[in-house]
Formats: structure tokens, sequence, C-alpha cells
């Protein structure tokens, strides 16, 4: 007795080939190589561009072909300044962000407790308001108090705007574990304490490590929050929006560049190493 | 240990308190002060500010910029749409014929977002500049006049939008499409359906979570950009993130500025909420 | 002579230094805000020259941030700490006089005073701007450097554009005109084309001017209303014409060889920028750096790269001696008939509340 599985994945009868089959088969691989070109399309210009020597100051009309801008890439000032302090904020950033992040995510998947609705608004609220009003809002509050312009504020609006893409990653991850593997930890003898560090934690460490890059990444491309909050301190998408206004010298591409290629590898890294995984057939 | 233990109930609050505790501070209370800063008055001589109960801030705001605000939502509305019939396809493509390669191509996607967001719409500017080999071509072949321009167009900005928030749309779509199995379709197939219809009935049908999720992460953001309206266009295509922050920024007029950010967020709201009604899905948070 | 033949005069202390300078009381690092392309720039070895030598003499470092790009935006950033009292984090902005601002500034008492005895070389300050009506003793400002706005064109695209309505409406140019974005710049020259008096500006001929820019605007000429950013506009041939900064030639030809700049018939403005030392800057180290600048050697160093007016006595013939070429710029050297056509626009008309929400609501935001 055939089964309905059987039926339903037994090959379907050989269509008569045409040009109208063809062209529906085809359009839509056409279509969607189009659509990674436009995708692509400024890509292509920033990085050719990074080695474009301008005349005079302006980066707008191809001159010609150039290293220069890479191995200078900080001969414009303030434009190292403004990328150190993105990193370092950025790193500050997503620790804290992180840590903070994938407690609540753990507390909203294990556990029951009152107030679990108002728990999810309030993860969901920022990443549904306009970042202008965020950092409107914010730099009113500092404002108020007060507080000085810069560094510190700026790293504290990027972790508030962090923390629920943290939490909504974590949680993601958390939701799909198989908790027999703690079972069985616990079964053979180790507390909870244990069993979490070395059960749960490390296989919950592909979650965070991306929740941390995505917040690192999130805090180095900020600019609307941050503009707000900045007072006079310069970061690198600051820079980028002032340099905007004059003349954008090859080096804010060159940096573009750097940062497009950097995150690039390490997410083709990831999906080598997720492809490697999915083949051995290590999952949890 | 041996408290927690104890008091087990406690664990999931101490886990809670730090992040939202954070969330309330910076996120919750800044709320507050523009909530109070929205009913100031400013004082034009030396700029200092008296809190006065001026609810007038809203009406005088609405009525003084419902261009912007009107112009916020019509731009950011296409633009979605524009995203939607953009990524579908796209989004299908990967899910249904991607194979072993979904990740990568999901790359190609998610790589150019990898540059710097400013730095993308500045290349859009040197794209779309009057004599660009894009805008040469159109002319060229008739699409455009010879005394039009893209640049400091409403039609730039549209599309500087469009390009800006597509992994937002196209993502989703991708996540809830590649979830849909394709027996199902295969079984509205067997059971004569054309590949028109199968698709409208099954696929559709199942993709419309990834739909509601990418409308709402375009649009959201979408109607308080301001930058694409900056770079790609003029003082004409201002929408209303351009007021919020010349107002907080250049102006220093921060009761307009705070009030006008409060409709912005009431009026996102209200569409939000309209559209869960009308769509029937409501599962956001999860 | 030529310009590094006088860089290393300089250098080689060919200069006279004040005597009384505390080394003790110097700051390490001079934090110096300023418009962008406004100083001497060496491409090669992507340093400015006068700063370097600033830093020989003194052992002051500069760090130079080109963070200014128009008046009112950098102060809407700077005001909210300036008006608790707060440092900004830096030792000398540069503002201009045709913007409210500087007065605004002295008035609330968020600069500071300079430190005259560090700045004999105030003596070379050209007699026609020690008495602002907004510093009337400099007490705490000093120029930077002096400019004029009148109109740019590309002579590649258009023919001269001479006259303010030639520029806006003059159907040729429909599209391809810019216009500032401040209104101590736009404001007069409109003013000027209607016949009024750019210094005396009443609501009559204020309403006069907006009606015009209105026209054009409705009309399609214009294509943007933009602070620095114009610059950019020329070389990708988006913009043809429009009202420009003459100091931003020298700035615009490379890129836009045809690039032409002109007084329009009914006259142009001059403008001041000036030198100011915020809440939390140190004056002490700002005034030792003024009083450098003010040497006619360094500041012709300077002006060679930027073809503004430079208010420091001497510096012209500095200039003559290192670079004939630039002898004969009219930008740094404005003829008689330019300077009977240029005017320094009305400074209560930049304090007027009502004329400040109209160009606001005329500029669209």
């Amino acid at each position: 007795m055939t089964t309905a599985a059987e039926v339903v994945s037994a090959p379907a009868p050989r269509v008569r080939p045409s040009l109208l089959a063809f062209v529906r088969r085809h359009v839509l691989t056409v279509y969607s190589l189009l659509v990674f070109a436009y995708l692509l399309l400024p890509i292509v210009v920033v990085v050719l561009f990074s080695f474009n020597s301008p005349k005079g100051r302006f980066n707008v009309v191809w001159n010609h072909f150039t290293l220069d801008n890479w191995v200078n890439w900080d001969a414009v000032s303030g434009i190292r300044s403004s990328i150190e302090l993105s990193l370092e904020i950025a790193a500050i950033a997503s620790l804290a962000a992180t840590a903070l992040g994938t407690l609540i995510a753990l507390a909203l998947v294990r556990y029951r407790f009152r107030g679990r609705g108002a728990t999810n608004m309030l993860i969901f609220l920022p990443m549904a308001s306009p970042e202008i009003v965020l950092g409107a809002s914010l730099l009113t509050l500092f404002l108020s108090v007060n507080a000085q312009l810069g560094f510190w504020t700026i790293t504290i609006a990027h972790v508030m705007f962090c923390i629920s893409y943290v939490v909504v990653t974590v949680r993601a991850r958390l939701i799909g574990f198989d908790r027999h593997l703690e079972e069985a930890a616990m079964d053979l003898g180790a507390n909870e304490w244990t069993t979490f560090r070395k059960v749960t934690l490390p296989l919950l460490a592909p979650a965070i490590l991306s929740a941390l890059l995505l917040c690192f990444a999130l805090s180095v491309d900020d600019f609307v929050i941050t503009n707000f909050n900045s007072g006079a301190t310069v970061t690198f998408p600051l820079f980028v929006w002032g340099a905007a206004r004059v003349a954008t010298p090859p080096q804010i591409n060159v940096i573009g560049t750097a940062i497009f290629a950097i995150a690039l590898t390490v997410m083709i890294v990831n999906v080598a190493v997720q492809m490697g995984r999915s083949r051995k057939g290590t999952t949890a | 240990m041996g408290f927690i233990h104890r008091h087990r109930w406690l664990t999931p609050y101490l886990l809670l308190v730090p992040g939202l505790a954070w969330l309330a501070l910076f996120f919750v209370v800044p709320l507050g002060f523009l909530a109070h800063q929205s009913l100031e008055v400013q004082n034009p001589i030396d700029y200092s500010y008296a809190f006065k109960w001026a609810w007038h801030n809203y009406s005088d705001a609405i009525s003084t910029y419902e261009p912007q605000l009107v112009r916020s939502f019509e731009y950011a509305a296409i633009a979605t749409a524009l995203a939607l019939v953009l990524s579908y396809p796209l989004a299908y493509w990967i899910a249904f014929r991607g194979g072993r390669w979904k990740n990568v191509l999901l790359l190609f996607i998610i790589g150019p977002f990898f540059v710097t967001y400013l730095i993308r719409t500045l290349a859009w500017e040197t794209i779309l500049s009057d004599n660009s080999f894009v805008v040469s071509t159109l002319k060229h072949i008739g699409i455009l006049g010879p005394n039009d321009r893209l640049l400091q167009t409403s039609t730039a900005v549209v599309a500087g939008i469009t390009y800006n928030f597509l992994p937002f749309m196209a993502l989703p779509l991708y996540v809830s499409l590649e979830q849909i199995d394709p027996r199902l379709v295969e079984a509205a197939k067997d059971l004569y359906a054309s590949s028109a219809k199968a698709f409208l009935k099954v696929t559709l049908p199942l993709s419309l979570p990834g739909i509601f999720a990418g409308t709402l992460l375009t649009f959201i953001p979408a109607a308080g950009d301001f930058i694409n309206a900056q770079l790609l266009g003029t003082s004409d295509q201002y929408m209303i993130g351009n007021v919020i922050q010349s107002r907080f920024l250049e102006l220093t007029d921060y009761p307009t500025a705070a009030a006008l950010s409060f409709i912005l967020m009431a009026i996102i709201l209200a569409v939000v909420l309209i559209y869960a009604r009308a769509l029937g899905t409501e599962k956001l948070t999860g | 002579m030529t310009v590094p033949g006088l860089a290393a005069e300089v250098a080689r202390g060919g200069v006279h230094l004040p005597k009384g300078v505390d080394p003790k009381r110097l700051k390490k690092t001079l934090v110096f805000s300023n418009w962008p392309l406004y100083i001497d720039y060496n491409t090669k070895k992507h340093t400015h020259p006068t700063l370097d030598l600033f830093t020989k003499q003194y052992g002051v470092k500069v760090k130079y941030i080109e963070d200014i790009n128009q008046n009112e935006p950098f102060f809407g950033k700077i005001q909210a700490q300036l008006r608790r009292g707060q440092s900004i984090g830096r030792d000398i902005i540069v503002m201009t006089d045709n913007s409210r601002f500087p007065a605004l500034m002295v008035k609330q008492g968020w600069v500071q005073k300079i430190d005259k005895s560090v700045i004999p070389n105030i003596k070379n300050l050209l007699p026609a701007l020690a008495n602002p009506a907004w510093d009337p003793h400099r007490e705490h400002s000093l120029p930077w450097q002096s400019g004029m706005t009148g109109i740019g064109y590309n002579a590649k695209y258009t023919k001269p554009v001479t006259t303010v309505d030639q520029l806006l409406f003059d159907k040729k140019l429909k599209g391809k005109v810019t216009l500032l974005d401040s209104i101590g710049d736009t404001l007069p020259l409109i003013v000027l084309s209607n016949g009024d008096d750019p210094t005396k500006i009443d609501d009559a001929a204020f309403n006069r001017a907006l009606k015009k820019i209105e026209k054009a605007k409705k009309a399609g000429q214009i294509r943007k209303f933009t602070g620095n950013d114009y610059i950019a506009m020329f070389p990708t041939g988006d913009v043809w014409a429009g009202f420009v900064w003459s100091g931003d030639m020298p700035q615009i030809t490379p890129s836009t060889p045809k690039a032409r700049w002109l007084i329009p018939k009914s006259g142009g403005t001059i403008w001041t920028d000036n030198m100011l030392i915020p809440t939390g800057g140190d004056s002490y180290t700002a005034s030792v750096y003024m009083n450098f600048y003010y040497q006619p050697k360094i500041a012709a160093l300077v002006e060679d790269a930027i073809f503004y007016v430079c208010p420091v006595k001497g510096a012209g013939e500095q200039i003559k001696k290192i670079d004939p070429a630039a002898a004969k710029s009219r930008l740094i050297f404005p003829t008689k008939e330019m300077l009977k056509k240029i005017y320094v626009v009305d400074p209560k008309a930049l304090f007027n509340p009502d004329f400040q929400v109209k160009w606001q609501a005329m500029l669209g935001a």
C-alpha cells in the first residue's frame, strides 16, 4: 500500500518543455539577480571611489586610480579619532547590552513570573520607536540632569537601544533549545549552577556571540541617536555626516569598505561554520 | 547559592532587574522628560524655557507641519510597498530555489548593509547625480526628459528609503517563506491547482506573518527617517524627521520638537494597531 | 621668496616672539574648531603647516577639527552645554558676524575674554575691524578672515551670471541654482537686488525679498538651499550657479576649472569670521595662538591657501612677496570698485524673531 508520503513525494509527470515554461522557470532567477545587482550597486561605487584620486578635495567624479587613500587612511584630520571612538564605544556598549539582554532572555523563556506581558512590551517598544524619538528623549534626560554630553552619554544610549535586539536574538535560540542535555547533566548529579555553566552557556554561546556582534555593528553604524547625545564629540558616522556637508574625502570610502570587508568576512566564516556543522550533524 | 535555591521565585526577577532598570531609566524616563518638554514654552529673547501646560504646542505643530507629516507617511508607505514588491520574489527565490546556498545568498542581502548607512546613501548621491552614468542612460532612453534630474527630487528620496530598508523587509519574508513546507504546495498542485493558484491559496497566506513583520519593520523606521531626505532631497522633500532634527539640534526649539516626536509616535502606533487588526495577526512579540 | 621659504624662515625663529609667554601656563593641546578648507593644507603630507609651526615654537599640539559647516547647526550643538556652563571641549571656535551668534554668545557670557597681555600683535588688526558693534573693544574675539558673498557660476554650462535677477529668473538656469540657507548671506543680496538698503532692513524690505525668493522657488529655479555643501555640487554639474563665498573659489576651481566669481551688479556683502574662546576653553593658550596668527608672515601663509580677505595688516605685502600670482587676486585684495559695492548686513535683522520665523518657514523645516 502506498503511503500518503510516497504519493506526495512521487515525481510529477514530465511536462512537455516549452518556451513559456523555460521563461517562467528562469524569470525568477533573472529577477533575483537583478535585485542583487541593485543591492550591490552603491557598494561597488563606495569601494571603487575609495581608490579614486580626486581632483581637488571632492570625491564625486572619477579621476584616476590610486592606492594613496588606503595607505594614508588617517590623513584626514579627525577621521582616526572618530573611528577609534566608535570602536571603543561599540565594544563597551555591546558587552554591557549582551550581558543585560541575555539575562532578560533567560528570565523570559525559562521562568514564569508576573508582569511578563509588560516586560515584553518594554522590550519591544524601543525597537518600534523611531530612532529620532529615542535620541531626542535621551537628550532631554541628559540635559535635565546636567550631564556632560560625550563618550558616556553615547555609550549609555547605545546600550539602551541594543538590549532589545539581544533579547530577541538570544530568546529565539533559547526557545529552540533542547532541554534533554541539561536534564541529562542533572541526572548525572550536576547542580543547577554547574549545569548552567557547563551545558547551557556553551550551547547558548553562538547566540550570545551573534547578539554581541549585532550590537557591535548597530553601535558602530548608529548615527541618529548618537547625533543627539554626543555634544561636540565625534564618532565615525558623525564624522561622515559632517564631511558629507562639505566634501567627502576618499578616506571615508576606505573605512566604509574596510568595515564592510571585516563584517562580511565574519559573516562568511559564520556561515561556513554553520554549513560545516550541519553536514556533520551536530546541533542542539 | 543556597539563598537563591530557597527563594526560587526571586530568580527571574533578579535576572530581569538589571536590564529592565536600564530600559526604564534610559527609555521610559526620558519619554517622560520629553513629554514635560513638549508642554513648555520658549522665551524668544534668551532661549530659556518655562513649563506652562502648553497643549497648544501640539495643535500648532500639527497645523504648521502638516505637509511634512503627511509626506513622511506617504513616502514611508510607498517605500514599504516598493520594498515588498522588490523583496518578495527575491525572498521566495532564495527560500524555494536556494537549496544548500540559502545562507550564502542571504549574505548578499545583508552584506551591503554592513557599509555605514550614511556612506551608502552618499553613494546614491554619486550614482544619481546629473552627469552620472545612470542619469545619462535614462535620459538617452527617454525615461527622463533633457531637463529633468533625479537628485533633489522625491523620487530619489523614496528610492533611497526603499533601498536602505530593503533587508528589513526581505529577511522576515525569507524567514516565514523558508518555513513553509514545500509539500503543501505540491499537494495543492496535485489537487489540480495551477502554479498561480497554489501560490495565492497556499504560499501567500502562509507567508503573511513574514509580510506583517516585514512591513512593520520597514514602515516604522522609514516614517521617522530624515537622512535620505537631507542627502538626496531638498526642503520640499523634508519629512517630519528633518523637522524634529532641525528643531532639536539647529534651532533649539525643544517644545515643538518634543511635541512632534510624540505626534509621530502616536500616528505610528495607530497605524500599527489598525494594520494588526486588519491582518488579524498580532503575534508581534512572540 | 616662496611659501616654503617663508615657512623655513619662520621655523628658524626669524619671527619675533613675544616676551612674557609663560610656558607653564600653556595647555598641552589646543583644540581648535573651524570651518572646512579654511586654513593652509599640505596635500602631500596631509598637514597644516602653520599649525605645525605653532607647535614647533610653543610645544603646544593643535587638535584641529573642521566641524563648523554652518553657524546655526554648530551653535545648536553646543548651546545646550554652554547654557549650563559646561565646557564644550574647545579652546577656539570660529563664528560669523552675519549670524546672530557671536553677539549672542558675548551677551550671554558664553565666551571668555581674550588675554591681551599675550597678544601684542593685536596692533596688526585692520582698523576697519577693530570696533564691531557686538564687541566694541575686541575683548572677546579676534577676526580670523573676512569674506564676501557673491555669485559663483560655472562658465562651462552658462554665460556669466551678473545679476541676482538673472540667477533667480533666467529659465536656462532652472533647477541648477543654489542659494545659501543662512539669512545673513542670502537676505542682503536679495534686498540689494530690490534696490533696498541691506544695512537697514525693515519689514517691507524683508517681505519684498522673501516674495522674490518664493517666486523663484515656485518656478523650480532653486535646486537647494545649502551651507558649505554647494561646493561638492559644482564638479558633478548638479549646480551651475549660486551664492558662493569668495574664498571658496580656490577649492572649487581645481575640480571645476571654469568656475568664476563676481559681485552681483546690485551689490554683495562682506562678513567676518571671528575666533571666540567658549566656556571651558583655555584663554591663555588660545590667546597665544591668536597672537601667533596675527604675525603678518603667518597670516600670509594661511591667506595664500584660502583666498579670503585677511584682517592682519602687513599680510598683504607678505603675500605679494611669496606668491605674486596671489597678489593679483581680487578675492584677497578687493578693488576699490568692489569695496564700494559690498555691505555689512543689518545686525538687527539677524535678531528679529519675526524674520527668523518667516525665513525658517521659507526654508521649509
